[in-house]
């Protein structure tokens, strides 16, 4: 028990310490990225020298990246994530307001691609046949080669939910590993022994294969996540749904520092956070 | 007990019907093309905000978008003093705020301090900084304010237009408003409703109260090809700017849609790099401060092709800095661009360049050669740079373009000056030159080919800084116009801008809108919305 | 049989498409660049095989220029990303402990950040007259760089499970070095998961490299790429006008799949 508590509180730690790395990293490249700072309100002539210079401090150009994450990490401990220069409003607000939607689009979207992936990866070892194998290949080449604007806008001409645009976006890459994955061990001897035994195809299936790749699909899990997540970005982006993603994109094009540098804390620790829940999985059952 | 209920019954009946009187209130509803960044008038900066400013704000002076002329607003009647200094604003009677708080002289005393304040920067407040000093506002009486500005103002009525007239008492401060409509809902990253403002103090010629329109509902909306496909569906009834390659497919499938309000106040430029930037290596910097090479290259440049190729003919070749939809100030003496592929030929001859196996070459034997940077995700830009490369070929100059994210490409031609030509557009949203005064002063941050000059740079800018100073402190439009044209004259010798187009003012109108006549000026289709209407709806003040 | 039938039938058609790209001269006379102004957006015709463009350029010249840069780039970008989550993630679940924890912290932290700013570094540190080809194999090269994180978890996970197997024990026992071990024992074994990352990769960079043309990176006009040729693709009501604007994306989707056939299997590689 103790062991365990003490694991967790290294994995908490590690969690923390990943998370806020992260965000002082971004903090970093975006600081010293090409373009910070400018704004294209600069390039309008009716502004005074006055107020180009005030613009200009908005972005606190002349604070060192030192004293930028001392700033930071302070406020940080206050629950202030700063404000966002480009809309000019608190980060935790606009978080706040937004995360609640991404949240669910993302987990409906992932729950949806995993069912539909498992289902199909299961059906094309259960029921071998080069139909089967085939179309599913066909549909997944078909889906996966499609740009993510597309999927976007056909989601927002049949006015389906944003959730099932992530779902297909991350289907054809998850089946594609699931099926290699099941296919490689459903080709390993002890499946010829247990058919030789005589035991049932679904159960050797769903008692034998999937157990042995299970390591690797809680895996899957982990980095489905952060699949799932890049995804929503550009189709929140693009659909004009106001979640975390459409203000990450809006962010990145405006080099919004505190409020990218807060979102990428955000995006990390949900991140790490996923995969060492996946990371302690498999150590149990191991 | 059972006539009480009938009576019940028949009070809850009359009053559904009374209140739907069959129709739903009307609603318009169109988008916003980015998050709205204030409601507070005199900080606005960006479109969405101005959007709403134009729809909810009372302004002294309104300029009518489609006559260009000024109209009273707020502001019965006006007089500007001679030196251009103090302009006395007669104010309306007995108008209200829309949350009830009387408007008064007070009331417009308030915002030209908030205006002016120095902690406040916004480009509105910066117009009217024509000198040092301070602004005095003196409210004689309730309906009469004087101001009082350190330095003549040029164009001084006009800038006015853009001043929304904050409550000086009001609890609601800037969302009491004396426009036509108020902001009632706004959901971040969603949209902004905007209900009728019940005290605003306009009426139809039979007497009605306006806006006839209820509700505006305004989406933030920032894919335009989701825009459209929504329109397409009826979801929304109006498009403010429509781009080219849509408004011709629009005009196909339903021509009584899409509206062309002709040449609008818009262009495209490309300008080379004439700084003395270590990054720009010298004989670069030699071709383009020469007026024989830009000429040529204006020359080269297929102007018309640009406006049918890429703008599909909705767009005019331009040669100049001014629109010829800006009625007033544009030069239309100027001698239309011309494409000439020989006359560029011996311009550049005559500078010393030679052709060499089909390559251009300078009398140092340098191949003629530089990047045009522009900014991403602009399809027309792109387009243009794509067409001018290869009209330039045809001269043998080696053209690449290289597209940039706008903070990037800000950054090279602000800070680093590391590029060699930029192609960018022009957004004018003022008819007064005067408004670029930063752009045409050599010393402007904004002078883009060479900004910030602590002299003139050539004999053809110390010219051109002359003539704007003079026309800034004038008052008679007249002798302004004047300067401004022979400004316009040398720009068109010396090229340092090379104007390519100016883009036509498209947008979608539903067949719903009754009353819209899009203009050039922004807001090109909402300008006069406090008379348009909705077919088959219920409007407050409309006939019935 | 039926594999072997669809396997060479991929296999010619992908060798087509290849050879077509590669020898792009042959297969037209119009220059890609070349612009046909009278003749914007226009329908196929005997003159222009796939219509022309916006500008009046060739479709079909810059469907199959095109081909060249997509189909070259993209594969090789996918194999390198590949091969640094192969040798990485070998050595993370092999050794474990504290070398494991940090590189699967990188590469959690890598598929964090907005990795769009490194983009928009690189192309601050190349000089804005780069050459087209430098300029495309920049982009490729870095994609394949920062392409390795999202297998990477997966290969630690399998090599973790692969530590305590009876083969890698054997190995052990015989004298297998580490690198011997990684790249004989763990590696072979892992290439179902390979396979995966390939596949996906390809078809992530070619449409990649279009959106990183918006950074000024990846392929500048006039030189076309099947992501370019993408990238209106989702202006429905222009498709929908000219529906041959959608070869580049029946070409990319042919050619993933061919892949996938042509490849081998999971039970073939067991």
């Amino acid at each position: 028990m103790i062991h365990w508590i003490r694991k967790l509180g290294q994995k908490f730690a590690l969690l923390t310490a990943l998370a806020i790395v992260g965000a002082l990293l971004c903090a970093t490249m975006i600081r010293f990225a090409p373009g910070y700072g400018m704004d294209e309100r600069e390039l309008n002539p009716g502004l005074s020298q006055v107020s180009r210079d005030a613009i200009r401090s908005e972005y606190g150009t002349g604070e060192s990246l030192i004293s930028y994450y001392d700033h930071y990490l302070r406020s940080l401990l206050h629950g202030d994530l700063g404000t966002s220069v480009f809309l000019r409003r608190p980060v935790t607000e606009l978080l706040k307001e937004r995360a609640p939607l991404t949240a669910k689009t993302v987990s409906l979207g992932l729950l949806t691609a995993w069912i539909a992936a498992s289902g199909l990866a299961l059906l094309t070892i259960r029921f071998p046949s080069w139909i089967l194998g085939h179309s599913a290949t066909t549909l997944t080449g078909l889906l996966i080669a499609l740009p993510t604007a597309v999927i976007a806008l056909v989601f927002v001409l049949l006015r389906a939910p944003v959730f099932l645009g992530i779902a297909v976006v991350t289907f054809p890459k998850l089946f594609r590993y699931q099926q290699n994955l099941l296919a490689q061990a459903h080709a390993q001897p002890f499946v010829f022994a247990a058919q030789a035994r005589g035991l049932t195809r679904n159960r050797i299936l769903f008692r034998h294969v999937v157990p042995s790749v299970w390591p690797m699909l809680v895996a899957l899990l982990g980095v489905s996540s952060s699949m799932a997540f890049g995804a929503a970005i550009p189709l929140e982006a693009l659909s004009d749904s106001s979640g975390v993603g459409q203000l990450a994109w809006q962010a990145a094009l405006n080099r919004d520092l505190p409020l990218l540098t807060s979102i990428t804390l955000f995006v990390t620790l949900v991140t790490v956070g996923v995969n060492f829940v996946a990371d302690a999985t498999q150590e149990r059952r191991l | 007990m059972w006539g009480y209920l009938r009576i019940a019954l028949l009070f809850i009946l009359g009053c559904t019907t009374a209140t739907r009187g069959g129709e739903e209130p009307s609603e318009l509803h169109f988008c916003l093309h980015g998050e709205p960044k204030t409601f507070n008038p005199i900080l606005v900066d960006d479109e969405a905000s101005e959007n709403i400013r134009y729809l909810t704000g009372g302004v002294l002076i309104r300029v009518n978008r489609q006559t260009q002329a000024m109209e009273p607003g707020l502001a019965e009647s006006w007089k500007v003093s001679k030196d251009g200094r103090t302009i006395t604003f007669q104010l309306r009677k007995g108008l209200y705020f829309s949350d009830g708080t009387p408007f008064s002289s007070e009331d417009v005393a308030h915002t030209m301090r908030s205006l002016m304040d120095p902690q406040t920067h916004s480009a509105t407040g910066d117009a009217f900084r024509s000198g040092p000093g301070t602004i005095e506002v003196q409210t004689p009486s309730a309906d009469v304010v004087v101001v009082r500005f350190p330095a003549p103002v040029a164009g001084l009525e006009r800038l006015f237009d853009q001043v929304a007239i904050l409550s000086s008492k009001s609890p609601k401060k800037e969302m009491s408003v004396l426009g036509p409509y108020y902001v009632s809902e706004y959901k971040a990253g969603s949209y902004v409703l905007l209900r009728r403002n019940p005290n605003y103090w306009k009426h139809d010629a039979r007497g009605n109260p306006l806006p006839y329109i209820e509700i505006i509902r305004l989406d933030i909306q920032r894919n335009r090809d989701i825009e459209l496909m929504r329109f397409r569906r009826g979801e929304l009834q109006l498009i403010n700017r429509v781009d080219a390659e849509q408004f011709e497919r629009l005009q196909k499938e339903n021509p009584a849609v899409a509206r062309n309000a002709g040449t609008g106040l818009d262009g495209e430029e490309m300008w080379f790099n004439q700084t003395s930037s270590p990054t720009l290596q010298e004989y670069k910097r030699k071709w383009f401060q020469q007026t024989e090479f830009r000429r040529a290259v204006s020359m080269a440049i297929n102007r018309v092709d640009l406006s049918r190729v890429v703008f599909d003919g909705f767009a005019t070749p331009a040669f100049g800095p001014v629109s010829p939809s800006n009625q007033f100030w544009f030069n239309s003496s100027l001698p239309a661009p011309k494409h000439d592929l020989q006359g560029a030929q011996a311009l550049l001859s005559r500078a010393g360049f030679r052709l060499e196996g089909g390559n251009l070459k300078d009398p140092a034997g340098n191949r003629v050669e530089f990047t045009l940077i522009t900014n991403s995700g602009n399809t027309a830009r792109e387009k243009m740079a794509t067409m001018i490369q290869q009209d330039l070929a045809e001269l043998g100059i080696s053209m690449k373009v290289v597209t940039l994210d706008f903070p990037s490409l800000i950054e090279r031609i602000t800070r680093t000056f590391d590029y060699d030509a930029c192609l960018l557009g022009l957004v004018n949203t003022d008819l007064d030159p005067n408004g670029q005064l930063t752009v045409w002063l050599s010393s402007g941050e904004n002078h883009q080919w060479n900004p910030n000059e602590k002299t003139p740079a050539t004999a053809w800018e110390a010219e051109i800084d002359r003539l704007m100073r003079e026309q800034a402190s004038l008052s008679n439009e007249k002798l302004r116009k004047a300067k401004f044209d022979r400004v316009q004259e040398i720009v068109a010798e010396q090229q340092p801008f090379i104007y390519l187009v100016n883009k036509n003012a498209l947008s979608a109108v539903s067949a719903e809108v009754v009353g819209a006549s899009p203009v050039a000026l922004n807001p090109q289709v909402f300008w006069n919305i406090d008379t348009l209407r909705l077919n088959n709806s219920r409007e407050v003040g409309a006939k019935q | 049989m039926t594999q072997r039938v669809f396997r060479t039938i991929c296999c010619g058609i992908l060798g087509t498409v290849f050879v077509v790209g590669l020898f792009a001269q042959g297969f037209t006379h119009y220059p890609y660049a070349l612009q046909f102004r009278e003749f914007p957006n226009a329908a196929p015709s005997s003159m222009h095989l796939l219509g022309t463009d916006g500008l009046g350029r060739d479709f079909f010249a810059r469907v199959i220029y095109g081909t060249r840069v997509s189909l070259l780039l993209a594969p090789a970008a996918a194999l390198l990303a590949t091969a640094i989550a192969a040798v990485l993630g070998g050595v993370a679940g092999l050794r474990g402990g504290w070398l494991e924890t940090l590189i699967l912290a990188t590469a959690d932290l890598s598929m964090s950040l907005p990795l769009l700013f490194v983009l928009i570094a690189l192309r601050a540190f190349l000089p804005l007259d780069v050459s087209p080809v430098l300029s495309v194999v920049a982009t490729f090269v870095t994609l394949g760089l920062l392409g390795w994180p999202s297998s990477l978890r997966l290969v630690c996970a399998a090599s973790r499970n692969l530590r305590q197997s009876d083969h890698l024990l054997l190995a052990r026992a015989t004298g297998y070095s580490n690198s011997q071990m990684l790249f004989r024992q763990v590696i072979p074994h892992l290439r179902p998961i390979f396979l995966a990352q390939f596949w996906i990769s390809i078809p992530l960079f070619i449409l990649t490299e279009a959106t990183l043309s918006m950074l000024g990176l990846g392929v500048m006009e006039p030189l076309p790429s099947w992501g370019n040729l993408l990238r209106g693709s989702e202006d429905f009501s222009a498709m929908s006008a000219n529906p041959w604007r959608l070869v580049p994306l029946f070409l990319l989707v042919l050619t993933v799949i061919c892949f996938q056939f042509v490849l081998p299997s999971s039970e073939e590689l067991t």
